[in-house]
């Protein structure tokens, strides 16, 4: 098996490479939106949103949709850079399989 | 739904696991981004609505001409109005992917088109001349088409060849049946094939949510 440095640790966790995975086809997405499509906790997909926005890898915005307050994620050019970046290294790990 | 609590594995299998979850969730995001049909049912609803009107007004000289812009107008401001409710509804902006970009640009430039086009038209006073209409029947039928391509959608293909077969017709075809053949391409062109579109939407949320039931 070749080794793990190649791959991105950040993006590499399963629920951070799902989330990054919805965003990459969306504009942007609500927080609830992302819980029902991981099926994930609120707990859980909060600290690892809160990865990827240390990482730079997503951008935050908190904004109200009438009354309800709204936590919107956006994917951010960095976080495309390293999705991609981790698709070309997962190929070269997993070779002509892929 | 994947199980998100074993997060280093390294193995072959771990590998294999993240590139299906990937695969998984990208088309999660598309699957529940792409709603367009009923855009197709708004617009050819607004087409017809002149077209009723200025028939059930004749000889009036101001709905000749406000009719089309009125609802043209009208079917912006639907339109903007339904996407940022479905936008508050499902939590997610329309796909930003290059295939959604695609799409909705030829739609747009399509509709840019057909505006500039038709406002040429008026203002010379040429707008009636069947060559026109011709135009108009092959720039639905030109969008469609690419479309079609975009998305290897051979439903949507066939839609194109109705509007461009109907355009055709109209060149040797009489004047007088620009009316049936423009009423027919919008009731199965546009209004057939939004209603078509939705039912598809449909059908796909309602496996989507069985298989995840």
């Amino acid at each position: 098996m070749a080794e793990l440095p190649d791959l991105d640790p950040v993006v590499h966790g399963k629920l951070r490479l799902a989330v990054l995975s919805l965003l990459v086809g969306v504009e942007e997405a609500d927080f609830t939106w992302l819980r029902e499509k991981t099926g994930s906790t609120d707990g859980n997909l909060g600290a690892q949103m809160m990865k990827l926005e240390e990482a730079g890898y997503v951008s935050m915005q908190k904004q109200f949709a009438g009354r309800k307050p709204q936590t919107v994620y956006r994917m951010t050019p960095a976080g495309r850079k390293a999705l991609a970046k981790y698709v070309v290294a997962l190929k070269k790990l997993l070779g002509a399989a892929l | 739904m994947a199980n998100f609590e074993a997060e280093e594995g390294t193995t072959r299998d771990d590998l294999v696991q993240r590139v299906a979850l990937m695969e998984e969730m990208i088309a999660e995001g598309r699957r529940s981004t792409i709603r367009f049909g009923w855009i197709f049912v708004l617009w050819g609803l607004i087409d017809l609505a002149p077209v009723g009107w200025q028939l059930a007004v004749p000889h009036s000289d101001w709905v000749e001409i406000w009719s089309w812009p009125i609802a043209i107008a009208c079917g912006f401001v639907i339109q903007s109005v339904v996407m940022a409710i479905l936008r508050r509804r499902s939590g997610v902006v329309c796909g930003s992917n290059i295939r959604g970009r695609s799409i909705s640009a030829v739609w747009a430039m399509m509709g840019l088109t057909a505006m500039l086009y038709f406002a040429g038209a008026m203002i010379s006073h040429k707008a009636w001349q069947i060559s026109f209409v011709v135009a108009m029947l092959m720039f639905v039928g030109m969008a469609h088409g690419t479309s079609a391509m975009i998305l290897r959608w051979r439903a949507q293909g066939l839609v194109a060849c109705v509007w461009w077969i109907g355009g055709i017709a109209l060149f040797f075809l009489s004047n007088r049946y620009w009316l049936q053949i423009f009423v027919s391409e919008m009731c199965f062109g546009m209004i057939g094939f939004g209603l078509y579109a939705m039912w598809l939407e449909r059908h796909d949320s309602a496996v989507e949510g069985r298989t995840n039931g």
